[in-house]
């Protein structure tokens, strides 16, 4: 399904997001099992250092 | 109908004397169910980051269309980017940011990310734009992600890394600063920067190839793009570090001002309890301090019971003030990038959508301490226009007077002839007196400088 935006989201920014967010998606996924396993051995998980919100990363297809 | 509303068909916002509506049109009828029903409008509410608002009556519809309309909280007064300072335009991208990434944990997903949907309340940035959210699976791109560089990323990164003057750019450009020009203006070195390169140069690069794509056959649908989730949320947060990272050291002469003056102690005394006593004599609930420098006297007005917005040209001082207003000095206080010698105009389309400095929400009274000299002798201002000017602000002033005996106007005059035969105590009185009322003039004990208390006429 395409989407409409009421902006204009500029496609070369569209492709760029799209090459970045595979990019950037890697380092970040490995950042949170390692942020997340250190919360857990404080015992103190309810806190991600982050700020995505705590969303689970297995829920990523 | 505001005229600053018109560019997103899924609502307007209007005004009816001093209550501010919004009307949800059909076309944002779909998003504005799912955002309520999603909880996500009721968490933003409680952590204080959307403006709340009232259900109204449909009855109340400005136009035809409508299928909800709400009474948003009056934010007062609005202001714009290019009179934020550095810290303030950076704490409302991290406000944009995170309320992007609350949205994606509920379903819903920021439209847009205009800066000029963040408002500055109680010492804290808000999103007042209550129909800036839609329903959107995760897996596609962000379609703000453009906007938010250009409103917020490349103004920042040209603060940081070039001259704070650069803020003022977004006068120019309103729908924020073209990530080609920011990347041309920007320091070479900003390349070994991972986000500024990501999010800024490499994505001007992509912009200026896509300008030479040939255009979409007719009917074609536009590509599909997809991310993955843990992308969308790697993109935000490789964003907020950029952002969070950027840092600016203001230098300016301005912010150590108030420590450098030529004030004796007891002259400092005698001008505070001159000031309290004719704020308490005013006993309204705006002021506006012009010329504040980092904000002595925007506090005892605050202290005193009034909202304040503190104005000064220097960005640096600005952005002191507000660090201290942000760690919780006063919330009532507000301060803002502004010079009085150009004030910012009114911008955008049909020079409506932006309202001039003199266009927004009077204030009861306006503070002018130490200020005149500089619009007089700094500026080359008659003070006859001064006088006016202020009439045109507010209908009433406290305005101070330094004569040309003391030490910081007779810097002023230092490398320059005295042209200024008029600018004298007997002057200033008759120059006020065609606009202004004398209700209370002071001089300053241990000090060659005098209070007046003026009322419009």
């Amino acid at each position: 399904m395409p989407f409409l935006a009421y902006i204009d989201p500029g496609s070369g920014s569209m492709l760029l997001q799209v090459l970045l967010a595979g990019a950037l998606a890697i380092p970040f996924f490995f950042r949170r099992v390692i942020s997340d396993g250190w919360h857990r051995l404080r015992g103190s998980r309810d806190e991600p250092a982050q700020v995505e919100g705590g969303e689970d990363a297995s829920t990523d297809r | 109908m505001d005229p600053g509303s018109f560019r997103d068909p899924s609502g307007l916002v209007y005004r009816r004397g001093e209550v501010l509506y919004r009307q949800i049109q059909q076309a944002g009828a779909a998003d504005w169910k799912a955002y309520l029903d999603s909880g996500l409008h009721a968490k933003l509410v409680a952590d204080r980051l959307i403006v709340e608002h009232e259900d109204a009556s449909i009855e109340e519809a400005l136009l035809p269309g409508a299928v909800a309309v709400i009474r948003p909280r009056r934010i007062d007064p609005i202001s714009y980017p290019y009179e934020w300072s550095f810290s303030q335009l950076r704490d409302a991208a991290l406000l944009t940011l995170e309320l992007q990434s609350r949205a994606l944990d509920t379903g819903m997903r920021l439209k847009d990310a205009s800066a000029y949907n963040i408002q500055f309340d109680a010492g804290r940035p808000i999103l007042i734009d209550t129909l800036s959210f839609e329903a959107a699976p995760a897996t596609e791109p962000w379609p703000a992600y453009r906007q938010f560089c250009e409103h917020f990323l490349a103004p920042l990164a040209l603060i940081a890394h070039r001259d704070a003057r650069c803020g003022l750019m977004l006068r120019d450009f309103i729908d924020g600063i073209p990530l080609e020009l920011a990347a041309r203006l920007l320091p070479g070195r900003t390349r070994l920067n991972m986000g500024l390169l990501a999010h800024l140069h490499l994505h001007a690069r992509a912009q200026r190839r896509s300008a030479n794509d040939p255009p979409p056959t007719d009917g074609a649908p536009p590509p599909v793009r997809r991310v993955s989730e843990t992308g969308q949320r790697a993109l935000l947060d490789s964003l907020r570090r950029t952002v969070a990272g950027l840092r600016w050291k203001p230098d300016s002469h301005w912010s150590g001002y108030a420590t450098s003056t030529s004030y004796s102690e007891a002259a400092t005394a005698s001008k505070g309890r001159i000031v309290r006593e004719m704020l308490d004599a005013v006993a309204g609930r705006r002021a506006w301090d012009l010329g504040a420098n980092t904000g002595v006297y925007s506090a005892m007005a605050a202290d005193a019971g009034y909202r304040v917005v503190a104005w000064d040209q220097d960005a640096a001082s600005v952005e002191a003030h507000w660090l201290r207003v942000r760690d919780g000095a006063s919330p009532a206080i507000l301060p803002l990038v502004g010079d009085l010698s150009n004030p910012s105009p009114a911008l955008g389309w049909a020079l409506e959508e932006r309202s001039s400095f003199l266009d927004r929400d009077e204030p009861d009274v306006i503070l002018a301490l130490a200020l005149v000299h500089h619009l007089a002798i700094g500026n080359n201002v008659p003070l006859d226009r001064v006088a006016s000017l202020f009439g045109r602000l507010a209908p009433q002033a406290i305005v101070e007077f330094v004569p040309k005996e003391d030490p910081m106007t007779r810097r002023l005059l230092a490398a320059r002839p005295d042209i200024f035969g008029g600018y004298t105590l007997d002057g200033f009185r008759s120059a006020f007196e065609t606009t202004h009322r004398i209700v209370r003039e002071a001089p300053i004990d241990d000090s060659p400088r005098t209070l007046f208390l003026l009322a419009r006429r």
